[in-house]
């Protein structure tokens, strides 16, 4: 297209302008947001808004009321766990999209790893015996933080990631034949589908008694052991299974294009 | 306290190793020379600085869990270090004029 010279001055013009006040923008945003920080209630004070008898509640009833020991968990898995349900179904929500958007029907994906295949780790025989030993410690350590979720820190979201991170180790040390033979595109959406239904159901029960659901037909058992917390527990591990799998999908589907 | 004076001398052996990495990953130009300074300082600054905690630690669970965090940094560092390596052998297009190479008789180009 041609510009005639009254047009290229305009357009100059405007370059200069747009960088003034992009300039100026930035500023008075950068202003505004240290003003708010400025103006914020000294951290810790009593009497912020952020202290109320919430916090006295989750602390002093919260091990009576769940049974939890790890009151975090206590608090997103029980006292809010929609608030939890809210954040898996995003993370699922993001895998739908990327399924949507990467599933590799032309099998360009396919063809371009086999241009590449040469170069994958699979054939490289020290990562593949370091990850043979480590896999299993992986897989272990992520089960064990998935499942002490309500007695000590992680939960289903730091051990869902273990887990992840774990297959996607296993996928990249053996390559993607071996791994489809525990976890193909069938059963990875039985999976999570599955946990999500199961968590919906088993946390959707208060819609229909209304309100507080904190008496739950499920004893809490005794704090400090394993069965103990009622529902925290699998609640923990269908988190666990959805973060795993949504960590394990999005790796192969960037890689290549299906599971 | 002839631990903590012990402990002190790993910890700062440890961040002496790991500042000498830091500078080499800046100063040398080459991906190759930069793996070699990266991973060997890497293994060997975390380890010291690790054992020099487990030392302040003394006898005790917590000083167990660093020898593991060592020993999994151990297995870890190096192998991803390798891996880096061997795409860049693999695929560095003028190899020669970088580093002497030494091509392996079995594949007869760029292998294992």
């Amino acid at each position: 297209m041609e510009l005639n010279p009254v047009e290229i001055r305009l357009l100059r013009r405007f370059r200069k302008m747009y960088m003034v006040t992009a300039f100026l923008v930035s500023l008075a945003m950068t202003a505004v947001l240290l003003l708010t920080v400025f103006n914020l209630p000294a951290f810790g004070k009593a009497g912020n808004p952020a202290e109320n008898e919430v916090i006295g509640r989750y602390i002093e009833k919260g091990l009576e009321e769940t049974g939890a020991v790890n009151i975090v968990a206590a608090v997103i898995l029980d006292y809010r766990a929609f608030d939890t349900l809210g954040e898996t179904l995003v993370l699922f929500t993001a895998l739908v999209a990327v399924l949507m958007l990467l599933k590799d029907e032309a099998g360009v994906f396919n063809r371009r790893y086999r241009e590449r295949s040469k170069f994958e780790p699979e054939k490289d025989q020290i990562f593949r015996s370091v990850a043979g030993m480590l896999i299993p410690c992986l897989l272990v350590f992520s089960i064990y933080i998935i499942v002490n979720g309500h007695l000590s820190a992680g939960g289903g979201f730091a051990g869902g990631a273990i887990l992840g991170a774990t297959l996607v180790l296993y996928n990249i040390a053996y390559g993607l034949e071996k791994a489809r033979g525990f976890i193909n595109e069938k059963n990875f959406l039985r999976f999570i589908t599955a946990a999500l239904l199961f968590y919906s159901v088993v946390k959707g029960y208060s819609f229909f008694t209304g309100g507080n659901h904190l008496p739950s037909v499920i004893p809490l058992g005794f704090p400090g052991s394993i069965f103990s917390g009622g529902l925290i527990l699998p609640l923990n591990i269908t988190v666990g299974i959805v973060v795993a799998c949504v960590v394990y999908g999005a790796f192969c589907l960037f890689n290549r294009g299906g599971l | 306290m002839i631990r903590t004076v012990l402990a002190a001398l790993l910890m700062g052996a440890g961040l002496f190793v790991l500042a000498v990495a830091t500078l080499g990953i800046f100063r040398f130009r080459y991906v190759l020379n930069r793996i070699h300074v990266a991973a060997k300082c890497d293994t060997l600054g975390a380890m010291l600085f690790l054992s020099g905690l487990a030392v302040l630690e003394g006898f005790s669970f917590a000083a167990f869990k660093l020898i593991l965090i060592i020993i999994f940094l151990w297995f870890t560092n190096p192998v991803a270090s390798h891996l880096v390596t061997r795409v860049e052998f693999q695929t560095a297009a003028e190899l020669e004029h970088e580093c002497e190479v030494i091509r392996d008789r079995k594949e007869g180009g760029a292998g294992q």
